[in-house]
């Protein structure tokens, strides 16, 4: 095949982009002719050094890019993530932060205004509790050895059978009528 | 860029992120001018932007991406050229029957790879691709400097892959015809 008629392909196999019967023909050609190979070569350096020209992009690109995009409106507003979020969040926040309250002041105003009395203990609990009266009065020894009684005297399989028993309270001695919950089952007291 | 059509500004951002050096690049290597391979690049990332809510993904993002960046660079260098500068732009196709001198070395000279690319011929070679053709400089440099497949360039350019092998040597010739001392000194 005469130079001028395969430089094409040569410029086609440099760039790996011949077909197989061009690169046959080129392999073919250059095997004997030394011109056609030099020239070949020159076709790797030319291609070689488009990658040399190049430039570091200013750090400023991209500022003004985005200070562009943004006063022609074709960006999205960045997202708020946190704020947002939290926004969302203080809702079901405060609604249980309510709820809270109101269960604690409406049990408190159900067991009445404080009074000198019988002590509750909470079922379950081993160790004694304080007053709930919420007077600040501690409890007497022989109300905590009462209390602990209680504990024992419980029958874990009877408070299983009730679906209140985790918010059962019981009362210690005193007046049943001071309780606002009488014990149910019988068990109202040591 | 579907993402971002959809809405996402950090979508967007990472388009951003993996594509600006290679977009101001290409406007580099197709301007040959810092300033307006900088506006150039600016604008392409508006037009992709602003292209968001048409956009199909009928190609790869690169290639359409190219498409628009080569009309862009395209489009300034015509205003380039209607402000008085010399920037050459043929017209599409333009020497293609044409003859190129090629001014081969004799056999002794030394194996053009083995060139050592210092700024000097650097800018040589920049000055030299800069007289190109704009429809073989844009095929030569989407080839050789983004690694786009000749398929991939006929489908930037819009012309067939024969139009773009031969361009991608005819870009050659007159390359070597204008650095042939350089390479084979």
């Amino acid at each position: 095949m005469d130079c001028r008629d395969i430089r094409e392909s040569i410029s086609a196999c440099v760039d790996g982009e011949a077909s197989p019967g061009e690169m046959a023909s080129v392999r073919e050609h250059l095997a004997s002719c030394e011109r056609c190979r030099v020239l070949e070569r020159q076709m790797r350096a030319v291609g070689a050094g488009v990658r040399q020209v190049r430039r570091p992009v200013p750090d400023r690109f991209r500022e003004e890019v985005f200070a562009r995009l943004e006063s022609e409106g074709a960006l999205p507003k960045r997202k708020k993530v946190f704020p947002a979020a939290w926004r969302w969040a203080a809702v079901p926040l405060a609604a249980a932060a309510g709820l809270g309250l109101f269960l604690l002041t409406s049990r408190e105003a159900v067991r009445g205004p404080a009074k000198p009395g019988p002590a509750t203990a909470r079922v379950g609990t081993s160790a004694p509790a304080p007053s709930p009266q919420g007077n600040g009065e501690a409890i007497s020894a022989e109300d905590r050895e009462m209390l602990v009684l209680l504990d024992i005297l419980e029958d874990p399989v009877d408070l299983d059978a009730n679906d209140d028993a985790e918010g059962m309270d019981l009362l210690a001695p005193g007046d049943p009528a001071d309780s606002p919950n009488p014990p149910r089952g019988g068990r109202s007291g040591a | 860029m579907l993402l971002f059509r959809e809405g996402s500004r950090e979508a967007f951002e990472e388009l951003f992120s993996r594509h600006h050096r290679a977009v101001v690049r290409f406007a580099w290597r197709m301007t040959g001018d810092p300033s307006t391979a900088e506006d150039a690049a600016q604008e392409i990332f508006l037009r992709i932007a602003r292209a968001a809510p048409t956009y199909l993904p009928t190609a790869k993002f690169t290639t359409w991406m190219y498409t628009v960046a080569r009309r862009t660079t395209l489009n300034y260098l015509r205003d380039t050229k209607e402000d008085g500068e010399t920037v050459p732009i043929l017209p599409e196709g333009e020497g293609e029957g044409g003859v190129y001198p090629l001014q081969l070395p004799g056999p002794d000279d030394r194996n053009p790879e083995q060139v050592v690319w210092e700024a000097q011929l650097t800018e040589r070679f920049r000055a030299a691709l800069g007289e190109l053709p704009e429809g073989h400089r844009a095929a030569f440099v989407l080839n050789r400097g983004d690694g786009l497949s000749y398929e991939e360039v006929a489908q930037v350019l819009g012309v067939t892959v024969q139009a773009v092998k031969t361009r991608i040597f005819r870009a050659r010739e007159m390359l070597l015809s204008r650095l042939s001392n350089d390479l084979s000194a």
